[in-house]
């Protein structure tokens, strides 16, 4: 049974190849009917299916092949000339055909599906010319003979004389039999055909006798067609006359040479062995070169070279961390060689296993001949595909979702695009509308193109269509530019087909395309051009599994944007950033962006940053765009996308995590989902907010908080009572290390810091970098009130982040004036 | 012969079924505090008790989550079990242990206050939850009863379901 099954799985690989590559073979077919190496292509796959599926025992799909085999066998032999009403049945057979397949794919068997009315109509269209069928029926048999003949075919040069002479006598039976097949034509095959039921009964012996009869009788047919085709293809002329040279020698009998056919016959077996060698040479090169296998085991290579992308990139920043610790030692250089060797070899086994993964966008786009066929016929357009770049080869995942997306798109260029050819020429266009299909790599992307020559979409009649259908307001629609029109068609409910046809119209089609773009990390653009046509182009990454990334962070959190949906990262000042109706916007060259900061997405809480600039992440998908503001931008890495697992799926936003150089966990961020929410969320971005913070929570003195860091006693009071006339809160620390801790607590927030240089366990200098390390602090004042006065000091003080720089002894009306000056005291009372 | 062998058989499948009735008579445990209650979990439910480390807050998900981590390239859930049930929240300690408790493919990481001991515990000696609770509701499995003292043992595959 489990062998069966293993036949079974791989007949449907195979039956599923084959179909797809028929679909554009039939297509082809139609314009140039009498290409015969086309037919005898798309007749075998015929054949193959009915041959397999009968020893599967796949009754009905036999049934429909044979009667498919029967109608291509006779224009095969130009019995039956190929047109369109020919055409669509052959087509509408394949369709049955692949029905029947997916069937047996899901259920193990294929009845259920009626292939009557369709056989009836195959039979019909052949018998139009009327051929007689036994004609196919022989040329199975021969076919199925054939390879036993071959099995049969004995070795010449080990056979002794008795076996020659008996060899050539078989030979000599052979010809008469030719003759005599020649003589009655096919008749005397159907006959063998329909004494075939009579074997049961015979004897051992006759039995013996019929098959010898049959192998004789289709070797000399065979014979015969070889000798026709040897004097048709002059290359294989000189093997002829070498061949009989390994029988002559063996058999000098004048008879062989004497009957001018026999000549014919011995030379046969020689080029189809030398065929067959062929065959089992290419054959064996084929399984060298091509083994088929488990995509399973693939996506297990693919997460263990993750795993040691991992591995790699935490290997190059512990180089790092060597580097600067040790610089100048002898080991460095060592050191550094194998990592790069490392990265470097990582690196190419990614290329290398990513690349197995690889197939030809052509898998997806030959469907689509068939398709603009049946299209245009239904449409009464004419339209050509023109296909190019199908060698073009992206990730297994990818081709599998990128087939609904194009046909949606090819189907709308169709039914909405081009126009109906009298439109056409009216516009001075030709009568036949042209749709270009088209993949190319760019950079770390495919970008598949769809472009038409149709009407092209008119921006105010997308506008006005939408505003009907309520998509949008009146006031939306005329801030739209063009291109943002142009996206309406990607909106629920949108279709601008005034009649509603099978092909489309129902407005849900190119809602589908976005999100499966979406889903893909890819990008749509379209550009339209009214009369003229319109311009799809779809931008996908090449993989899903490890994508470069660009590392921001947001406060003390990180977070990893796909690099595929990053268009530009652009430093601005808050001044640029403006409100309209409660949302931010900033003018980007000739657009205006929108504005959303990482942190309102993320609740990440925010501790007020009055910092002059910020950081904007352009980010674009499918035709959207926005402006991501964040505090920082760490830079790009190449991150594995690690799933969060059933306990946290589906987390708005948030597509994944991947494990950073230093082991930590870094969130990645969803940009579709976040686009999503962009819009829910209300905008904290511009400065009145941090100024509103600050005027809502300094209502007196007591409000504003100083710390102040000293070890000794003294020092802290003198201080403390220089600034008690302002009024504001003082709190104390001993040394840097409890400074830090009364920050980390978090129980104040603090406007200025007085930091003596000179402490135990953790001096000014060392306080002053660590507080600066965290964002939240970057903008706190910090003074260094030190008896240390030396020029170097100062230098020290400022490296390390201080903003003033007060020598004991002071007098207090000094440090009081520094201090208010720092805190901006009472200025926005 | 064939009686002789009948003896064996039976000799052997009565040694097994002994074995069997002492394996099931006791279940070891591992006992941990959260707040003032000792809790404990079976102990081939958990994968591995790891010392604090790092991890990654993740939005929109409930406080009790504090993010995630990364245990040796996978990324896992971590739980502060004070605020699942609903205890204040308390600065980790030298004491603070990680608990990796696995159910199948669900794996996450637990924040216990610190560890106690494994308990081997007769069975006869768990009584059921209290009914006061839900029997769907709740997270606990049973009680066990030891000389000086109550442990609640609770359910893994509850604590590692999904809630919000």
């Amino acid at each position: 049974m489990d062998e069966f099954e293993e036949i079974l799985q791989d007949f449907l690989i195979e039956a599923f190849e084959l179909i797809e590559q028929l679909d554009q073979d039939l297509v082809e077919l139609e314009t140039r009917p009498d290409d015969l190496d086309l037919l005898n292509r798309i007749f075998r796959v015929a054949h193959t299916i009915k041959g397999a599926s009968s020893f599967l025992n796949f009754d009905v799909l036999t049934h429909l092949t044979h009667h498919m085999e029967n109608l291509l066998n006779m224009a095969r032999h130009g019995d039956l000339v190929i047109d369109a009403n020919v055409m669509d049945v052959i087509l509408e057979s394949i369709d049955l055909m692949k029905a029947l397949l997916v069937r047996i794919r899901d259920r193990g068997e294929d009845s259920g599906l009626d292939v009557s009315g369709c056989v009836a109509r195959l039979d019909a269209v052949a018998n139009g010319d009327a051929a007689p069928e036994p004609i196919v029926e022989i040329a199975v048999i021969q076919e199925a003979l054939a390879v036993q003949v071959n099995e049969d075919e004995p070795d010449y040069s080990a056979m002794s004389d008795a076996q020659v002479e008996a060899e050539i006598e078989r030979l000599l039976a052979q010809k008469q039999a030719e003759a005599a097949a020649k003589r009655s034509g096919s008749n005397e095959a159907v006959k063998n055909e329909e004494s075939e039921p009579d074997y049961a009964n015979m004897s051992d012996i006759e039995v013996e006798a019929e098959i010898e009869r049959l192998l004789l009788e289709k070797q000399a047919q065979d014979a015969a067609k070889r000798a026709q085709k040897n004097q048709n293809t002059a290359p294989q002329e000189p093997v002829v006359p070498s061949t009989p040279t390994v029988v002559v020698p063996s058999a000098p009998q004048p008879k062989v040479e004497a009957v001018p056919m026999v000549k014919a016959a011995p030379s046969a077996p020689s080029p189809r062995r030398s065929e067959a060698k062929e065959e089992g040479d290419s054959k064996g090169g084929g399984v060298e070169q091509t083994i088929r296998v488990d995509v399973k085991r693939l996506d297990h290579l693919m997460n263990l070279i993750g795993e040691l992308v991992l591995g790699k990139n935490r290997l190059i920043k512990i180089n790092d961390d060597v580097e600067e610790r040790y610089e100048g030692e002898a080991f460095l250089e060592e050191l550094n060689q194998v990592v790069s060797i490392v990265s470097l070899v990582t690196t190419d086994l990614q290329i290398a296993v990513m690349k197995t993964r690889m197939l030809p966008i052509g898998k997806v786009f030959n469907k689509f001949p068939r398709m603009i066929r049946d299209l245009s016929r239904e449409l009464n357009k004419k339209i050509e595909l023109e296909i190019a770049g199908e060698e073009t080869e992206l990730d297994k995942s990818i081709v599998e979702e990128i087939g609904d997306p194009l046909v949606h798109i090819i189907r709308n260029s169709c039914d909405h695009g081009i126009e109906v050819g009298d439109v056409r020429m009216a516009h001075g266009k030709s009568e036949v509308g042209t749709i270009q299909l088209k993949a190319y790599h760019e950079g770390n992307h495919i970008v598949i193109q769809i472009i038409d020559d149709g009407k092209g979409l008119d921006a105010d009649m997308l506008k006005q269509k939408s505003i009907e259908k309520g998509i949008i307001t009146e006031k939306e629609a005329d801030a739209m530019s063009e291109k943002e029109a142009f996206g309406l068609i990607f909106r629920p409910g949108f279709s601008t087909a005034a009649q509603v046809t099978s092909v489309s119209g129902r407005g849900v089609g190119m809602d589908v395309v976005k999100t499966n773009i979406e889903k893909l990390n890819g990008m749509i653009d379209i550009d339209s051009e009214v009369g003229k046509g319109t311009s799809m182009k779809l931008k996908i990454p090449l993989t899903l599994a490890i994508i470069q990334a660009l590392l921001v962070g947001v406060q003390e959190e990180y977070y990893a944007i796909p690099l595929a949906s990053v268009l530009e990262t652009v430093r601005i000042s808050k001044d640029e950033i403006y409100t309209v109706e409660n949302r931010s916007v900033m003018r980007l060259r000739d657009e205006v962006l929108s504005l959303v900061h990482i942190g309102d997405i993320f609740e990440v809480e925010r501790v007020f940053d009055n910092s002059e600039h910020a950081y904007v992440v352009v980010l674009g998908l499918a035709e959207s765009k926005i402006g991501l503001i964040v505090d920082t931008l760490i830079g790009q890495e190449e991150i594995v996308i690690k799933s969060l697992g059933e306990y946290l799926k589906g987390i708005e936003g948030i597509a994944g995590a991947t494990i950073r150089g230093d082991g930590g966990v870094t969130l990645i961020v969803d940009v579709a989902a976040l686009m999503q929410m962009a819009k829910s969320v209300k905008s904290t971005v511009g400065i009145e907010n941090g100024e509103t913070k600050k005027l809502g929570v300094k209502n007196s003195s007591s409000d504003y908080c100083v710390m102040v860091v000293d070890d000794s006693k003294t020092d802290r009071t003198i201080m403390r009572k220089s600034l008690e006339p302002l009024g504001i809160t003082i709190v104390e620390a001993v040394d840097g290390v409890e400074a830090l801790n009364i920050l980390k607590q978090g129980d104040h927030f603090f406007d200025a810091m007085l930091i003596d240089i000179e402490m135990p366990r953790m001096d000014g200098y060392t306080l002053a970098s660590e507080i600066k390390k965290y964002n939240k602090y970057k903008n706190l004042p910090l003074i260094a009130v030190t008896s240390r006065a030396g020029k170097a000091d100062r230098m020290r003080g400022v490296e390390s982040g201080m903003v003033e720089y007060i020598t004991k002894p002071y007098s207090p009306e000094y440090l009081m004036n520094v201090v208010k000056r720092n805190i901006k005291f009472n200025e926005g009372l | 012969m064939s009686e002789k062998l009948q003896q064996i058989i039976n000799r052997q499948n009565q040694a097994l079924a002994g074995d069997d009735q002492k394996v099931d008579e006791v279940i070891q445990l591992v006992g941990f505090i959260v707040g003032e209650e000792e809790f404990s979990i079976p102990i081939l439910s958990i994968q591995e008790i790891i010392k604090p480390i790092g991890w990654t807050r993740v939005p929109q998900i409930p406080s009790y989550i504090l993010g995630v981590f990364n245990l040796r390239g996978s990324v896992i859930p971590l739980i502060d079990l004070r605020a699942r049930f609903g205890l204040p929240l308390q600065k980790h300690t030298d004491e603070t242990r990680f608990i990796v408790m696995k159910n199948g493919d669900d794996v996450a990481g637990f924040v216990i206050d610190r560890l106690t001991e494994a308990i081997r515990m007769p069975k006869r000696d768990i009584g059921p939850a209290p009914d006061t609770i839900s029997e769907s509701e709740t997270m606990i499995d049973g009680v066990g009863k030891q000389a000086d003292r109550i442990v609640t043992i609770l359910k893994v595959h509850k604590l590692l379901e999904r809630n919000f």
